[in-house]
């Protein structure tokens, strides 16, 4: 059991300085929209249970499982043997929690930092997609903030294609392009840089998680907006009853787990 | 201490630092702005930066890998993987799931707070905290503290970006821990 002492800054105000200079820049534009619903409620029953021990192990005070189905549905061919990829999925499954109540009553939260503390099946997690797409003539991964940004990056890096972060308004400096798209109270926007993705790019689109498809479909907006060909879709976990899947565009869709 | 003084890599820092991209006047006026996203649009220079971490780091047994919220996340990831180690996440306030522990810290006006989750790092362990730049240092010590209060041993902290003028590095040898980065970036007022 850990006790957490109590802890006082001693912290040191410090005015930045400000600099009068010129610098690059790039360049315009432009907007549609697009609008889904988002949703997600659901209430399971919860029995707390303790994830399996990973390096150096891990203790919750909640650690709920609900049913996690491992899967790797898509259109395209499995590269890998299924008895090596099953022990693999076996265990990102595993290394996944689940949080009650977040970030409101009666939803089942899909928390993927747990798997992030498992050296093994976060390695597996990102040569899962690497082997996928490793051939695939890849030049862009858009990872879409924040989890998208912890997956995304290590792909691109093996794979050898530039990486894009698609953020939230007003993170990105210099010129962007905007998508807006619909929650079910209000809508949001996600950005990308002007430039960053040129026409015949050929991009891959990474979240952690896919629910109802809103915020993919509207990264897809942006880079075909620029003349990118989104090949596919790519995210660790799938909520199917939310149907994510059928609001792509048609655009394909990889997932590991299902739940 | 910073790279390019002994390990030879003075090509691949030279090549980093071709692609970052300032951007002035934000997000306030009279603000230059260091834009790393140009930089993760140059596989070459992008694989070059974790690799010079990597290099560091791979021998010093370090456990686990602290991120800051966002670009943190651009980095640490590919790092934790390639030496082993846990990732961990630092984020603002109420995006991790279940619980946390916080620290607050201040800011030119305000505060702001960073979060982690409760059980993710374990006494003993050695971590890392990488950022894409360090300014005043203040989000790297709140970092260090809670990884502190966790009962981690920092080892050390890991910037893409230097601000020297902003005292970082100083800030954080007044917490008693050494700083790394690969780029400093020094202004000059002159007009171009």
């Amino acid at each position: 059991m850990m006790t957490l002492k109590t802890f006082n800054s001693d912290v040191v105000i410090l005015k930045p300085q400000r600099f009068l200079h010129s610098g690059n820049f790039v360049n315009p534009l432009k907007s549609p929209a697009h609008s889904f619903p988002s949703t997600c409620k659901k209430k399971q029953s919860i029995s707390a249970s303790t994830a399996p021990g990973a390096t150096g192990g891990r203790r919750y005070h909640t650690a709920a499982r609900t049913d996690l189905r491992p899967c790797c549905s898509s259109h395209m061919d499995a590269p890998v043997s299924d008895g090596i990829k099953d022990d693999r999925i076996h265990r990102i499954t595993s290394a996944i929690r689940v949080i009650p109540d977040f970030p409101k009553p009666g939803i089942l939260f899909q928390d993927i930092t747990t798997l992030l503390l498992d050296p093994v099946a976060f390695k597996d997690t990102i040569d899962l997609f690497v082997e996928r797409y490793k051939d695939k003539g890849i030049t862009v991964v858009a990872g879409v903030e924040a989890r998208g940004f912890i997956f995304g990056p290590p792909i691109a890096l093996a794979i050898g294609a530039k990486f894009v972060p698609m953020r939230k308004p007003n993170k990105l400096p210099g010129a962007v392009i905007s998508e807006e798209y619909s929650l079910e109270y209000g809508t949001d926007k996600i950005e990308m840089h002007v430039g960053a993705v040129e026409p015949g790019d050929r991009a891959l689109v990474i979240d952690d998680l896919i629910a109802t498809g809103g915020t993919l479909c509207a990264a897809i907006s942006l880079l075909e907006r620029v003349g990118a060909h989104v090949v596919e879709c790519a995210c660790v976990i799938e909520l199917p009853e939310l149907k994510g899947r059928d609001r792509l565009g048609g655009k394909p869709l990889f997932v590991l787990v299902s739940s | 201490m910073s790279a390019g003084e002994k390990d030879g890599s003075v090509d691949r820092i030279n090549g980093i630092k071709s692609t970052l991209r300032v951007v002035p006047d934000f997000p306030k006026p009279g603000i230059l702005f260091l834009d790393i996203t140009t930089l993760l649009l140059d596989p070459k220079a992008f694989k070059d930066t974790i690799d010079l971490f990597v290099e560091r780091y791979k021998q010093r047994d370090i456990s686990v890998v602290a991120g800051i919220e966002a670009r943190g996340f651009m980095f640490g990831p590919a790092i934790a993987l390639a030496i082993g180690a846990k990732f961990v996440p630092l984020r603002k306030p109420k995006k991790l799931p279940g619980e946390v522990i916080s620290e607050k810290y201040v800011l030119e006006y305000g505060t702001d707070c960073l979060e982690m989750h409760l059980g993710a790092v374990e006494p003993g362990e050695r971590a890392l905290v990488v950022d894409d730049l360090v300014a005043t240092g203040g989000t790297l010590c709140a970092a260090m503290n809670l990884l502190e209060r966790a009962g981690a041993v920092v080892v050390e902290c890991a910037c893409v970006i230097e601000v020297p003028e902003l005292k970082g590095r100083e800030r954080l040898r007044l917490h008693g821990k050494p700083l790394y980065v690969l780029i400093e970036s020094r202004f000059e007022p002159t007009s171009c």
